[in-house]
Protein backbone atom coordinates (compact mmCIF):
# COMPACT_ATOMS: atom_id res chain seq x y z
CA UNK A 1 0.00 0.00 0.00
CA UNK A 2 0.98 3.39 -0.88
CA UNK A 3 2.93 4.69 2.28
CA UNK A 4 3.00 8.39 0.98
CA UNK A 5 -0.54 9.59 2.47
CA UNK A 6 0.59 8.61 5.66
CA UNK A 7 2.29 12.15 6.33
CA UNK A 8 -0.95 13.53 5.65
CA UNK A 9 -2.83 12.43 8.99
CA UNK A 10 -2.19 15.12 11.24
CA UNK A 11 -5.56 16.18 11.67
CA UNK A 12 -5.69 12.87 14.03
CA UNK A 13 -3.13 14.19 16.09
CA UNK A 14 0.86 12.50 16.50
CA UNK A 15 -0.29 9.48 18.29
CA UNK A 16 -2.65 8.19 16.02
CA UNK A 17 -0.43 9.35 13.03
CA UNK A 18 2.21 7.21 14.73
CA UNK A 19 -0.30 4.28 15.48
CA UNK A 20 -1.42 4.96 11.53
CA UNK A 21 2.54 4.75 10.89
CA UNK A 22 2.85 1.67 12.53
CA UNK A 23 -0.15 0.10 11.66
CA UNK A 24 0.06 0.28 8.13
CA UNK A 25 3.59 -1.12 8.00
CA UNK A 26 2.53 -3.59 10.41
CA UNK A 27 -0.36 -4.56 8.75
CA UNK A 28 -0.58 -4.16 5.55
CA UNK A 29 -0.92 -7.42 4.56
CA UNK A 30 -4.34 -7.59 5.68
CA UNK A 31 -5.44 -3.81 5.39
CA UNK A 32 -8.53 -3.49 3.12
CA UNK A 33 -7.56 -1.67 -0.42
CA UNK A 34 -9.69 2.10 -0.78
CA UNK A 35 -12.32 0.65 -2.95
CA UNK A 36 -12.71 4.08 -4.60
CA UNK A 37 -10.66 6.84 -5.13
CA UNK A 38 -11.52 11.01 -5.89
CA UNK A 39 -11.18 12.18 -9.54
CA UNK A 40 -10.48 15.82 -9.71
CA UNK A 41 -13.96 17.35 -9.69
CA UNK A 42 -14.69 15.39 -6.32
CA UNK A 43 -16.33 13.20 -7.15
CA UNK A 44 -15.68 9.20 -6.18
CA UNK A 45 -15.08 6.79 -8.71
CA UNK A 46 -14.24 3.07 -8.54
CA UNK A 47 -10.41 2.30 -8.26
CA UNK A 48 -9.13 -0.03 -10.96
CA UNK A 49 -5.49 1.07 -10.28
CA UNK A 50 -4.91 0.70 -6.97
CA UNK A 51 -1.40 1.58 -6.94
CA UNK A 52 2.16 0.92 -8.88
CA UNK A 53 2.42 -2.26 -7.50
CA UNK A 54 -0.19 -4.16 -8.78
CA UNK A 55 -2.24 -4.95 -11.65
CA UNK A 56 -4.85 -7.47 -13.09
CA UNK A 57 -4.06 -10.94 -14.99
CA UNK A 58 -6.57 -12.46 -16.77
CA UNK A 59 -7.30 -16.37 -15.62
CA UNK A 60 -8.01 -17.34 -19.00
CA UNK A 61 -7.45 -16.56 -22.61
CA UNK A 62 -10.78 -17.45 -24.01
CA UNK A 63 -14.21 -15.59 -24.01
CA UNK A 64 -16.27 -17.51 -21.24
CA UNK A 65 -20.25 -17.93 -21.82
CA UNK A 66 -22.75 -14.99 -20.39
CA UNK A 67 -25.09 -16.60 -17.63
CA UNK A 68 -27.75 -16.45 -20.42
CA UNK A 69 -28.37 -15.82 -24.08
CA UNK A 70 -26.18 -15.75 -27.36
CA UNK A 71 -22.41 -16.45 -26.25
CA UNK A 72 -19.56 -16.24 -27.96
CA UNK A 73 -17.22 -18.67 -29.44
CA UNK A 74 -15.77 -21.41 -28.39
CA UNK A 75 -14.11 -24.84 -29.70
CA UNK A 76 -15.07 -27.40 -31.70
CA UNK A 77 -15.88 -30.67 -29.25
CA UNK A 78 -14.59 -32.70 -31.31
CA UNK A 79 -11.18 -30.99 -31.31
CA UNK A 80 -11.06 -30.09 -27.47
CA UNK A 81 -8.63 -27.05 -26.87
CA UNK A 82 -5.84 -27.67 -23.84
CA UNK A 83 -3.67 -24.74 -23.19
CA UNK A 84 -0.32 -24.58 -22.59
CA UNK A 85 -1.49 -24.20 -18.84
CA UNK A 86 -3.97 -27.07 -18.89
CA UNK A 87 -0.72 -29.09 -20.67
CA UNK A 88 1.12 -28.52 -18.04
CA UNK A 89 -1.36 -29.51 -15.52
CA UNK A 90 -2.49 -32.54 -16.92
CA UNK A 91 0.47 -33.70 -18.81
CA UNK A 92 -0.73 -33.84 -22.21
CA UNK A 93 -0.16 -32.20 -25.07
CA UNK A 94 -1.37 -28.43 -25.72
CA UNK A 95 -3.33 -27.84 -29.12
CA UNK A 96 -4.43 -25.45 -30.83
CA UNK A 97 -7.68 -23.44 -30.93
CA UNK A 98 -10.87 -25.67 -33.69
CA UNK A 99 -13.53 -23.41 -34.15
CA UNK A 100 -17.14 -24.34 -33.03
CA UNK A 101 -19.26 -23.74 -36.30
CA UNK A 102 -22.55 -24.82 -35.00
CA UNK A 103 -22.65 -21.42 -33.01
CA UNK A 104 -25.75 -20.19 -34.03
CA UNK A 105 -24.24 -16.17 -33.52
CA UNK A 106 -22.32 -16.45 -37.27
CA UNK A 107 -23.34 -15.28 -40.42
CA UNK A 108 -22.71 -17.53 -43.29
CA UNK A 109 -19.38 -15.64 -44.51
CA UNK A 110 -17.95 -15.32 -41.35
CA UNK A 111 -18.49 -18.99 -40.89
CA UNK A 112 -16.89 -19.96 -44.14
CA UNK A 113 -13.48 -17.80 -43.45
CA UNK A 114 -13.61 -19.69 -39.83
CA UNK A 115 -13.79 -22.83 -41.49
CA UNK A 116 -10.74 -21.97 -43.79
CA UNK A 117 -9.46 -21.17 -40.76
CA UNK A 118 -9.77 -24.33 -39.19
CA UNK A 119 -8.89 -26.25 -42.05
CA UNK A 120 -5.68 -24.17 -41.83
CA UNK A 121 -5.30 -25.65 -37.88
CA UNK A 122 -6.31 -29.34 -38.97
CA UNK A 123 -3.86 -29.70 -41.67
CA UNK A 124 -1.06 -29.10 -38.86
CA UNK A 125 -0.05 -25.17 -39.62
CA UNK A 126 0.24 -22.64 -36.69
CA UNK A 127 -3.01 -20.51 -36.45
CA UNK A 128 -2.51 -16.81 -36.24
CA UNK A 129 -2.39 -15.18 -33.04
CA UNK A 130 -2.02 -11.14 -32.15
CA UNK A 131 0.08 -11.60 -29.00
CA UNK A 132 2.63 -14.11 -30.47
CA UNK A 133 3.17 -12.04 -34.13
CA UNK A 134 3.36 -8.65 -32.07
CA UNK A 135 -0.18 -7.12 -33.59
CA UNK A 136 -2.54 -5.05 -31.65
CA UNK A 137 -5.17 -6.99 -29.72
CA UNK A 138 -8.50 -5.28 -30.63
CA UNK A 139 -11.69 -4.95 -29.01
CA UNK A 140 -13.03 -7.31 -27.85
CA UNK A 141 -9.73 -9.65 -28.47
CA UNK A 142 -8.03 -7.16 -25.92
CA UNK A 143 -9.61 -9.29 -22.55
CA UNK A 144 -7.93 -12.28 -23.83
CA UNK A 145 -4.90 -11.08 -25.38
CA UNK A 146 -2.22 -12.63 -23.17
CA UNK A 147 -2.66 -14.92 -20.18
CA UNK A 148 1.08 -14.38 -18.77
CA UNK A 149 1.31 -10.44 -19.03
CA UNK A 150 -0.59 -7.99 -16.58
CA UNK A 151 -2.82 -5.22 -17.21
CA UNK A 152 -2.28 -1.97 -15.47
CA UNK A 153 -5.28 0.70 -15.46
CA UNK A 154 -4.46 4.32 -15.26
CA UNK A 155 -6.92 6.42 -14.12
CA UNK A 156 -7.08 10.37 -14.13
CA UNK A 157 -10.31 12.60 -14.35
CA UNK A 158 -10.51 12.33 -18.07
CA UNK A 159 -9.22 8.90 -19.11
CA UNK A 160 -8.45 5.73 -18.31
CA UNK A 161 -5.23 3.84 -20.24
CA UNK A 162 -5.19 0.51 -20.16
CA UNK A 163 -1.53 -0.75 -20.95
CA UNK A 164 -0.52 -4.70 -21.77
CA UNK A 165 2.99 -5.04 -20.70
CA UNK A 166 3.49 -7.63 -22.93
CA UNK A 167 3.96 -5.63 -26.39
CA UNK A 168 3.70 -3.29 -24.70
CA UNK A 169 -0.05 -2.63 -25.77
CA UNK A 170 -1.93 0.99 -25.07
CA UNK A 171 -5.65 1.70 -25.25
CA UNK A 172 -7.29 4.74 -24.02
CA UNK A 173 -10.65 5.48 -22.81
CA UNK A 174 -12.22 8.43 -22.81
CA UNK A 175 -14.58 9.66 -20.27
CA UNK A 176 -17.58 11.38 -20.01
CA UNK A 177 -17.74 12.35 -24.01
CA UNK A 178 -19.75 11.16 -26.57
CA UNK A 179 -18.21 9.31 -29.56
CA UNK A 180 -16.77 11.22 -32.41
CA UNK A 181 -18.83 12.00 -35.60
CA UNK A 182 -16.77 9.78 -37.51
CA UNK A 183 -13.75 8.39 -35.86
CA UNK A 184 -11.01 6.81 -38.42
CA UNK A 185 -11.16 2.93 -37.89
CA UNK A 186 -8.07 1.89 -35.77
CA UNK A 187 -6.83 -1.28 -34.09
CA UNK A 188 -8.13 -0.35 -30.91
CA UNK A 189 -11.24 1.67 -31.95
CA UNK A 190 -12.40 4.60 -30.38
CA UNK A 191 -13.11 3.55 -27.28
CA UNK A 192 -15.44 6.14 -25.06
CA UNK A 193 -16.52 5.21 -21.11
CA UNK A 194 -18.35 6.51 -17.71
CA UNK A 195 -18.33 4.89 -14.21
CA UNK A 196 -21.32 3.17 -12.92
CA UNK A 197 -21.96 2.86 -9.26
CA UNK A 198 -19.16 2.48 -7.24
CA UNK A 199 -17.61 -0.49 -8.46
CA UNK A 200 -17.94 -0.26 -12.33
CA UNK A 201 -16.35 1.19 -15.73
CA UNK A 202 -18.42 1.04 -18.47
CA UNK A 203 -16.44 1.14 -22.36
CA UNK A 204 -17.96 1.74 -25.39
CA UNK A 205 -16.32 1.14 -28.54
CA UNK A 206 -16.65 1.79 -32.05
CA UNK A 207 -14.44 1.94 -35.21
CA UNK A 208 -12.46 -0.94 -34.79
CA UNK A 209 -9.95 -1.72 -37.75
CA UNK A 210 -11.13 -4.93 -39.41
CA UNK A 211 -7.46 -6.55 -39.25
CA UNK A 212 -8.61 -7.49 -35.80
CA UNK A 213 -10.39 -10.38 -34.42
CA UNK A 214 -13.24 -10.88 -31.88
CA UNK A 215 -11.41 -13.63 -30.26
CA UNK A 216 -8.72 -16.41 -30.16
CA UNK A 217 -10.52 -18.15 -32.37
CA UNK A 218 -10.49 -16.01 -35.38
CA UNK A 219 -13.86 -14.80 -35.61
CA UNK A 220 -13.93 -12.02 -37.88
CA UNK A 221 -16.20 -8.98 -37.95
CA UNK A 222 -17.28 -5.81 -40.26
CA UNK A 223 -16.69 -2.34 -39.56
CA UNK A 224 -20.27 -1.98 -38.23
CA UNK A 225 -18.93 -3.74 -34.93
CA UNK A 226 -19.91 -2.29 -31.36
CA UNK A 227 -18.68 -3.71 -28.38
CA UNK A 228 -19.64 -2.72 -24.45
CA UNK A 229 -17.67 -3.87 -22.03
CA UNK A 230 -18.58 -3.35 -18.27
CA UNK A 231 -15.39 -3.64 -15.95
CA UNK A 232 -16.56 -4.56 -12.60
CA UNK A 233 -14.74 -4.98 -9.79
CA UNK A 234 -15.32 -8.11 -7.02
CA UNK A 235 -14.39 -9.29 -4.05
CA UNK A 236 -12.97 -6.14 -1.98
CA UNK A 237 -11.14 -4.84 -5.47
CA UNK A 238 -9.45 -8.39 -5.51
CA UNK A 239 -11.33 -9.58 -8.88
CA UNK A 240 -12.48 -7.97 -12.16
CA UNK A 241 -14.82 -9.33 -13.93
CA UNK A 242 -15.86 -7.47 -17.88
CA UNK A 243 -19.28 -8.74 -19.09
CA UNK A 244 -18.69 -7.88 -22.83
CA UNK A 245 -21.79 -7.24 -25.53
CA UNK A 246 -20.71 -7.72 -29.05
CA UNK A 247 -22.90 -6.61 -31.77
CA UNK A 248 -21.95 -6.81 -35.53
CA UNK A 249 -25.01 -6.92 -37.88
CA UNK A 250 -22.38 -7.47 -40.59
CA UNK A 251 -21.16 -10.58 -39.16
CA UNK A 252 -23.43 -11.75 -36.57
CA UNK A 253 -27.33 -13.08 -36.51
CA UNK A 254 -27.80 -11.35 -33.10
CA UNK A 255 -26.14 -9.65 -30.79
CA UNK A 256 -24.02 -11.80 -28.07
CA UNK A 257 -22.16 -11.60 -24.99
CA UNK A 258 -19.49 -13.00 -22.98
CA UNK A 259 -17.42 -12.58 -19.82
CA UNK A 260 -13.84 -12.28 -18.83
CA UNK A 261 -12.65 -12.86 -15.68
CA UNK A 262 -8.99 -10.93 -13.94
CA UNK A 263 -7.07 -11.30 -10.73
CA UNK A 264 -5.29 -8.31 -9.02
CA UNK A 265 -1.56 -9.83 -8.16
CA UNK A 266 1.32 -7.85 -6.75
CA UNK A 267 3.18 -6.90 -9.68
CA UNK A 268 5.71 -4.18 -10.66
CA UNK A 269 6.92 -2.67 -14.16
CA UNK A 270 9.01 -4.69 -16.74
CA UNK A 271 10.05 -3.97 -19.93
CA UNK A 272 8.46 -7.07 -22.23
CA UNK A 273 9.03 -5.75 -25.80
CA UNK A 274 7.13 -8.33 -28.00
CA UNK A 275 9.17 -7.32 -31.38
CA UNK A 276 12.63 -8.37 -30.49
CA UNK A 277 11.01 -12.29 -29.77
CA UNK A 278 9.11 -14.46 -32.05
CA UNK A 279 10.87 -13.21 -35.14
CA UNK A 280 11.39 -16.57 -36.22
CA UNK A 281 8.57 -19.22 -35.26
CA UNK A 282 11.00 -22.74 -35.82
CA UNK A 283 10.55 -22.13 -38.94
CA UNK A 284 6.33 -22.52 -39.19
CA UNK A 285 4.91 -20.37 -41.76
CA UNK A 286 3.42 -17.70 -39.67
CA UNK A 287 2.21 -13.76 -40.35
CA UNK A 288 5.80 -12.15 -40.28
CA UNK A 289 6.20 -9.72 -37.31
CA UNK A 290 5.19 -6.12 -38.09
CA UNK A 291 7.87 -4.39 -39.57
CA UNK A 292 9.20 -1.08 -41.53
CA UNK A 293 10.57 -1.69 -45.25
CA UNK A 294 11.82 1.78 -45.05
CA UNK A 295 11.90 4.14 -41.85
CA UNK A 296 9.00 5.77 -40.63
CA UNK A 297 10.54 9.20 -41.00
CA UNK B 1 -0.91 -9.24 21.23
CA UNK B 2 -4.07 -8.54 20.94
CA UNK B 3 -3.72 -4.84 21.54
CA UNK B 4 -0.96 -5.32 18.77
CA UNK B 5 -2.88 -6.06 16.56
CA UNK B 6 -5.76 -3.81 17.59
CA UNK B 7 -3.90 -0.61 17.21
CA UNK B 8 -2.46 -2.21 13.84
CA UNK B 9 -5.68 -2.40 12.94
CA UNK B 10 -6.98 0.90 13.92
CA UNK B 11 -4.00 2.60 12.39
CA UNK B 12 -4.40 0.35 9.03
CA UNK B 13 -7.98 2.24 9.09
CA UNK B 14 -7.22 5.53 9.49
CA UNK B 15 -4.28 5.16 6.73
CA UNK B 16 -6.80 3.77 4.17
CA UNK B 17 -9.68 6.53 5.54
CA UNK B 18 -7.19 9.73 5.48
CA UNK B 19 -5.51 8.08 2.10
CA UNK B 20 -8.85 8.33 -0.56
CA UNK B 21 -9.23 12.20 0.02
CA UNK B 22 -5.22 12.81 -0.27
CA UNK B 23 -5.75 11.10 -3.80
CA UNK B 24 -6.46 12.83 -7.12
CA UNK B 25 -7.41 11.97 -10.05
CA UNK B 26 -4.13 13.00 -11.48
CA UNK B 27 -1.53 11.42 -8.56
CA UNK B 28 -0.94 13.63 -5.37
CA UNK B 29 -3.57 17.04 -5.20
CA UNK B 30 0.12 18.99 -4.13
CA UNK B 31 2.25 17.39 -7.11
CA UNK B 32 2.92 19.96 -9.43
CA UNK B 33 1.20 19.49 -12.31
CA UNK B 34 2.59 18.49 -15.98
CA UNK B 35 0.17 15.64 -16.84
CA UNK B 36 -1.12 16.53 -20.90
CA UNK B 37 -0.49 15.39 -24.19
CA UNK B 38 2.31 16.80 -25.58
CA UNK B 39 4.45 17.09 -29.34
CA UNK B 40 7.29 18.45 -30.50
CA UNK B 41 6.94 21.22 -33.36
CA UNK B 42 10.78 20.19 -34.49
CA UNK B 43 12.74 16.95 -35.39
CA UNK B 44 16.38 16.58 -35.55
CA UNK B 45 18.11 13.54 -36.29
CA UNK B 46 21.13 14.38 -34.90
CA UNK B 47 21.23 15.36 -31.61
CA UNK B 48 21.20 18.91 -30.93
CA UNK B 49 23.34 19.74 -27.71
CA UNK B 50 23.35 22.41 -25.46
CA UNK B 51 25.59 25.12 -25.85
CA UNK B 52 26.53 23.44 -29.73
CA UNK B 53 29.27 21.86 -30.91
CA UNK B 54 29.93 17.95 -31.42
CA UNK B 55 29.67 15.06 -29.20
CA UNK B 56 32.60 15.27 -26.60
CA UNK B 57 33.52 11.37 -27.72
CA UNK B 58 36.28 9.21 -26.46
CA UNK B 59 38.72 7.39 -28.65
CA UNK B 60 36.28 4.10 -27.64
CA UNK B 61 33.12 6.63 -28.37
CA UNK B 62 34.84 7.70 -31.58
CA UNK B 63 35.26 4.16 -32.74
CA UNK B 64 31.87 3.37 -31.48
CA UNK B 65 29.93 5.88 -33.64
CA UNK B 66 32.22 5.28 -36.85
CA UNK B 67 31.17 1.83 -36.99
CA UNK B 68 27.59 2.76 -36.22
CA UNK B 69 27.40 4.95 -39.15
CA UNK B 70 29.52 2.46 -41.32
CA UNK B 71 27.05 -0.35 -40.27
CA UNK B 72 23.78 1.72 -40.78
CA UNK B 73 25.16 2.89 -44.15
CA UNK B 74 26.10 -0.34 -45.58
CA UNK B 75 23.33 -2.68 -43.66
CA UNK B 76 25.49 -4.35 -41.77
CA UNK B 77 23.92 -2.64 -38.63
CA UNK B 78 19.82 -2.49 -38.64
CA UNK B 79 18.26 0.72 -36.90
CA UNK B 80 16.04 -2.14 -35.40
CA UNK B 81 14.07 1.01 -33.69
CA UNK B 82 12.59 1.81 -36.84
CA UNK B 83 12.62 -1.56 -38.86
CA UNK B 84 11.04 -3.56 -36.38
CA UNK B 85 9.79 -0.71 -34.09
CA UNK B 86 11.16 -1.98 -30.66
CA UNK B 87 11.92 1.23 -28.48
CA UNK B 88 13.93 4.44 -29.25
CA UNK B 89 15.68 4.14 -25.92
CA UNK B 90 16.60 7.59 -24.30
CA UNK B 91 17.72 10.11 -25.53
CA UNK B 92 16.62 9.55 -28.81
CA UNK B 93 13.32 8.70 -27.95
CA UNK B 94 13.00 12.51 -26.94
CA UNK B 95 13.55 13.46 -29.95
CA UNK B 96 10.44 11.47 -31.10
CA UNK B 97 8.36 13.50 -34.03
CA UNK B 98 5.10 12.14 -32.86
CA UNK B 99 2.94 13.24 -30.15
CA UNK B 100 3.43 11.45 -26.28
CA UNK B 101 1.44 11.31 -23.16
CA UNK B 102 2.26 12.51 -19.65
CA UNK B 103 -0.07 10.31 -17.33
CA UNK B 104 0.04 11.21 -13.31
CA UNK B 105 -0.57 8.05 -11.88
CA UNK B 106 -1.60 5.43 -10.72
CA UNK B 107 -0.35 7.05 -6.96
CA UNK B 108 3.13 6.79 -6.63
CA UNK B 109 4.62 6.96 -10.43
CA UNK B 110 4.83 9.06 -13.52
CA UNK B 111 3.68 7.43 -16.79
CA UNK B 112 4.92 8.62 -20.29
CA UNK B 113 3.07 6.88 -23.30
CA UNK B 114 4.57 7.81 -26.97
CA UNK B 115 2.65 7.06 -29.87
CA UNK B 116 5.91 6.12 -31.69
CA UNK B 117 6.12 2.12 -30.95
CA UNK B 118 3.92 2.77 -28.24
CA UNK B 119 6.49 3.02 -26.16
CA UNK B 120 6.02 3.34 -22.13
CA UNK B 121 8.07 4.99 -19.98
CA UNK B 122 6.94 4.24 -15.81
CA UNK B 123 8.96 6.51 -13.55
CA UNK B 124 8.81 5.35 -9.69
CA UNK B 125 8.19 8.39 -7.47
CA UNK B 126 8.09 5.73 -4.55
CA UNK B 127 10.77 3.51 -4.98
CA UNK B 128 14.86 3.47 -4.91
CA UNK B 129 16.69 3.33 -8.16
CA UNK B 130 16.67 -1.03 -8.42
CA UNK B 131 20.77 -1.80 -7.22
CA UNK B 132 23.47 -2.27 -9.79
CA UNK B 133 22.42 -6.45 -10.04
CA UNK B 134 19.29 -5.52 -10.86
CA UNK B 135 20.04 -3.10 -13.72
CA UNK B 136 22.27 -5.46 -15.34
CA UNK B 137 20.28 -8.72 -14.89
CA UNK B 138 17.11 -6.60 -17.00
CA UNK B 139 18.40 -3.91 -18.85
CA UNK B 140 16.21 -2.10 -20.38
CA UNK B 141 15.99 0.01 -23.86
CA UNK B 142 14.48 2.92 -21.99
CA UNK B 143 16.21 2.04 -18.57
CA UNK B 144 14.77 1.87 -15.54
CA UNK B 145 13.70 5.48 -14.21
CA UNK B 146 13.29 7.02 -10.69
CA UNK B 147 11.49 10.73 -10.24
CA UNK B 148 11.05 13.48 -8.21
CA UNK B 149 10.05 16.65 -7.59
CA UNK B 150 12.18 19.69 -6.90
CA UNK B 151 9.61 22.45 -7.23
CA UNK B 152 7.80 22.49 -10.69
CA UNK B 153 10.37 20.49 -12.43
CA UNK B 154 9.98 16.85 -12.37
CA UNK B 155 13.95 15.16 -11.83
CA UNK B 156 14.07 11.88 -13.55
CA UNK B 157 17.20 9.63 -12.80
CA UNK B 158 17.71 6.76 -15.51
CA UNK B 159 19.77 3.93 -15.52
CA UNK B 160 20.16 -0.07 -16.29
CA UNK B 161 19.85 0.37 -20.18
CA UNK B 162 20.67 -2.60 -22.45
CA UNK B 163 23.06 -1.57 -25.53
CA UNK B 164 20.66 -1.80 -28.31
CA UNK B 165 19.95 1.69 -28.89
CA UNK B 166 21.18 4.51 -30.06
CA UNK B 167 21.86 7.91 -28.54
CA UNK B 168 20.12 9.37 -31.83
CA UNK B 169 19.28 8.75 -35.42
CA UNK B 170 22.72 9.10 -36.36
CA UNK B 171 23.60 6.10 -34.34
CA UNK B 172 25.82 7.73 -31.89
CA UNK B 173 27.03 5.25 -29.23
CA UNK B 174 26.33 4.57 -25.76
CA UNK B 175 27.33 2.00 -23.24
CA UNK B 176 24.88 0.16 -21.13
CA UNK B 177 27.05 1.95 -18.06
CA UNK B 178 25.37 5.24 -19.38
CA UNK B 179 23.25 7.12 -16.52
CA UNK B 180 21.32 10.44 -17.49
CA UNK B 181 19.46 12.87 -15.31
CA UNK B 182 16.37 14.73 -16.98
CA UNK B 183 14.78 17.75 -15.78
CA UNK B 184 11.05 18.25 -17.12
CA UNK B 185 9.10 21.53 -16.16
CA UNK B 186 6.35 23.63 -17.79
CA UNK B 187 8.50 26.37 -18.88
CA UNK B 188 4.93 28.05 -20.24
CA UNK B 189 1.28 27.47 -19.77
CA UNK B 190 1.78 25.36 -22.67
CA UNK B 191 5.44 24.60 -23.22
CA UNK B 192 7.35 21.44 -21.71
CA UNK B 193 10.93 21.62 -21.75
CA UNK B 194 13.00 18.17 -21.03
CA UNK B 195 16.43 19.11 -20.35
CA UNK B 196 18.42 15.47 -20.26
CA UNK B 197 21.96 15.17 -19.10
CA UNK B 198 24.18 11.96 -20.61
CA UNK B 199 27.15 10.50 -17.90
CA UNK B 200 28.53 7.89 -20.28
CA UNK B 201 32.12 8.32 -19.22
CA UNK B 202 33.71 5.09 -21.45
CA UNK B 203 32.00 7.17 -24.93
CA UNK B 204 32.03 10.98 -24.02
CA UNK B 205 34.90 12.45 -22.07
CA UNK B 206 32.41 14.89 -19.75
CA UNK B 207 28.76 14.83 -19.36
CA UNK B 208 26.95 16.35 -21.85
CA UNK B 209 23.17 17.93 -22.58
CA UNK B 210 20.03 18.01 -24.73
CA UNK B 211 16.91 20.11 -24.75
CA UNK B 212 13.69 19.36 -26.01
CA UNK B 213 10.38 21.87 -26.20
CA UNK B 214 7.00 20.24 -26.62
CA UNK B 215 3.82 21.69 -27.19
CA UNK B 216 1.04 21.26 -25.01
CA UNK B 217 -1.81 19.56 -27.81
CA UNK B 218 -5.03 19.35 -25.62
CA UNK B 219 -6.35 19.08 -29.40
CA UNK B 220 -4.52 15.45 -30.12
CA UNK B 221 -5.37 12.32 -29.22
CA UNK B 222 -2.71 9.74 -29.12
CA UNK B 223 -3.38 7.07 -31.84
CA UNK B 224 -2.83 3.54 -32.77
CA UNK B 225 0.56 2.58 -34.27
CA UNK B 226 2.17 -0.73 -36.00
CA UNK B 227 5.33 -1.24 -37.77
CA UNK B 228 5.12 -0.16 -41.30
CA UNK B 229 1.98 0.74 -41.45
CA UNK B 230 1.35 4.55 -42.92
CA UNK B 231 0.72 6.82 -39.69
CA UNK B 232 -0.49 10.07 -38.99
CA UNK B 233 1.10 13.21 -40.77
CA UNK B 234 3.79 14.77 -39.10
CA UNK B 235 4.26 17.94 -41.62
CA UNK B 236 3.78 20.06 -39.36
CA UNK B 237 7.32 18.87 -37.46
CA UNK B 238 10.03 20.69 -39.01
CA UNK B 239 12.72 18.77 -40.11
CA UNK B 240 11.03 15.19 -40.83
CA UNK B 241 11.44 13.92 -43.61
CA UNK B 242 9.77 10.56 -44.66
CA UNK B 243 11.15 8.37 -47.54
Amino acid sequence: MSATPVGRSKPAGRLFGLIALAGSFLCACVTAWPSAIVAQQGVTVPDFTIDSKSAWLMVGDDLLPPPSGPGPISFDKRYPYVDNGAARRTGTQPTYRVADLSNPILLPWAREQMRKANEWVLAGKVPFRARERCYPAGVPGWVIYTLAEPIFVLQTAKQVTMINQGGPEVRRIYLNVPHSQNPKPSWYGESVGHYEGNDTLVVDTIAISTKTFVDSYLTPHTDQLHVVERYKLQNDGKAMEVLITVDDPGAFTTPWSAIQRFRRVPRQWTEDICAENNIDFLHYEVMPLPQADKPDF
Amino acid sequence: MGVFWFFAGIGSALTAMLAIPALSGSAYAETPDISGTYWASEYHAKIQLVGGGELPLTPAGKAAYEKNTAGLKDGSITDAARKYCVPDGLPRVLATPYPFEIIQAPPGQVTIIHELNHQVRVIAMDKPMPTAREQTTFPFYNGHSIGHFEGDTLVIHTAGFNEKTFVDATGAPHTDEMTTVERIRRVSPTQLEDVITIHDPQYYSRDWQARFVYNLRTDVRLEDYVCGEPHRDLSQVAGVRRP
